[in-house]
């Protein structure tokens, strides 16, 4: 009998320790981007759930900036900082490099997605 | 016999779940610092507190270094020698220490990377973004200002001529790299890994990826710089890029970027779009990359064959979009989806 119970208990460990793998396997498979400004979370976006393309707009004292979602990527259309740099990068679809702009610290950054790049340079 | 079979599966049973639970989890920051935006992912031993501490250390680090480094900004030791009008001042252990390296590099380089262009990159206005094109007469009066061996450094005092500053923009990430990469040495001995990615245009590998992988770091296509034309394999290495598209502006249909020839006071037009260093100094490879971009694909060849004891390999990419590499990265580079079919010319 008490045989019967450890093997249970062994078995629902491994059960357990599967599904964990599973899930955490499932997280890193959706692309999700962060909007930021200073470090804190302003958006959060699944972009393999987005089914209609829409914009959006963050402001501030430092200035604003506009920022277009389609399925699986994500881009900054227009912003009124003085060098454009956001603006210029263009679309991101993975986790490589972020689009940072600087002068409104703000940032936004894709999370999970794959990718096999650890980071970028240039 | 029950006994021994119920032991094994508990063995399985352990092993699985360490491989579900407790694959480590980096701690990753995002800092604003040094004119860009910086990214660090830490995986530190099993003591997470400890590694969040490194963490917080890191960035205040950084806020140090722009405090010391900073041109712009008024109080740090840079714009203090910058308004010293040719009297000694003294700078702090740090300063120092990353002056007598970058002026190395200027002198190893021959001047092709000068830290004393300060007043050039004003009068373009790449510190303010208020851009500008200055005359043809401007430019030779500018240059002529620019010359490194005139900054006189004697432990940590340094003297300056009246009408030369500094800017250590080309040089002051690598050294905060490197400064970075030896805490996380020091405080994981053995185990350390990490990337830190100070703003793209540098970054250092501290370590491999835990598992021993090696990191693999995207280099940006300078014609289009939203892709990744290569890949570079780094294990405990720095990497730093210099590129006309990093930061430029465009006036009657001509771009002008901010990496300017020591010699013309303008910028750099040597025929090449980007210049990516690996090194294991990240300070190398920051000026390096900087000094070979001015030099050009021919003269920094040869500088790299003529200077192995600075143990660097490059990667040149063109204006053209022909891409050049040094036989040293063999192994360590491969060319990324999309650019497989590109030729590489080795250089040897």
């Amino acid at each position: 009998m008490k045989g019967k119970v450890v093997l249970f208990l062994l078995l629902a460990a491994v059960a357990a320790s599967a599904a964990l793998l599973l899930l955490r396997g499932g997280e890193e498979d959706t692309p999700v981007a962060r909007i930021t400004r200073d470090g804190v979370l302003l958006e959060e976006i699944d972009l393999n759930k987005v089914d209609q393309p829409y914009t959006l707009t963050f402001e501030d004292e430092s200035g604003s900036n506009t920022i277009s979602v389609e399925k699986g990527r994500i881009r900054v259309s227009a912003a009124d900082c003085p060098d454009r740099v956001c603006v210029n990068q263009g679309w991101i679809a993975d986790g490589t490099v972020p689009i940072v702009c600087l002068p409104h610290r703000l940032m936004v950054e894709i999370k999970g997605g794959g990718g096999d790049l650890d980071g970028g340079a240039g | 016999m029950k006994k021994r079979i119920l032991c094994a599966l508990l063995a399985v049973v352990l092993c699985a779940c360490a491989l579900a639970g407790c694959s480590r989890e980096p701690v990753e920051s995002t800092t604003f610092a040094m004119d860009t935006v910086m990214n660090f992912t830490l995986y530190g031993g099993w003591d997470r507190e400890k590694t969040k501490e490194t963490r917080d250390w890191m960035t205040s680090r950084l806020a140090y270094c722009d405090e010391m480094f900073s041109a712009t900004d008024e109080n740090s030791d840079i714009a203090q020698v910058n308004r010293a009008a040719g009297q000694p001042v003294e700078l702090k252990n740090p300063t120092a220490e990353l002056l007598s390296q970058a002026l190395e590099l200027c002198r190893v380089t021959d001047g092709a990377l000068d830290i004393t262009a300060y007043p050039a990159v004003k009068a373009w206005g790449f510190t303010q973004e208020e851009h500008r094109v200055p005359s043809e007469e401007e430019l030779a009066e500018l240059a002529a200002r620019i010359d490194y061996s005139a900054v006189k450094l004697d432990g940590n005092t340094i003297t300056l001529p009246e009408g030369v500053e500094i800017d250590l923009g080309a040089v002051a990430k690598g050294f905060a790299g490197d400064w970075l990469a030896q805490q996380v040495r020091n405080i994981y001995p053995g185990e350390d890994s990490a990337l830190l990615d100070l703003g793209q245009s540098t970054i250092v590998a501290v370590g491999s990826k835990p598992g021993g992988k090696p990191w693999r770091i995207g280099v940006v296509d300078p014609a289009q710089p939203e892709s990744y034309f290569a890949v570079v394999e780094l294990v405990d290495m720095a990497m730093g890029t210099s590129g006309g598209y990093q930061r430029y502006f465009e006036q009657d249909g001509i771009t002008y970027w901010h990496i300017l020839d020591p010699d013309t006071a303008a910028p750099a037009r040597s025929g090449l779009a980007s210049v990516t260093v690996v090194a294991p100094s990240a300070l190398t490879c920051d000026g390096l990359s900087t000094a070979l971009f001015v030099m050009g694909l021919e003269e920094g060849a040869a500088f790299w064959r003529n200077h192995p004891e600075l143990e660097f390999d490059v990667i040149f990419v063109t204006e053209d979009g022909e891409i050049y590499r040094t036989a040293g990265l063999e192994g360590r580079f491969s060319l990324a989806e999309g650019y497989t079919d590109r030729e590489v010319t080795l250089l040897e």
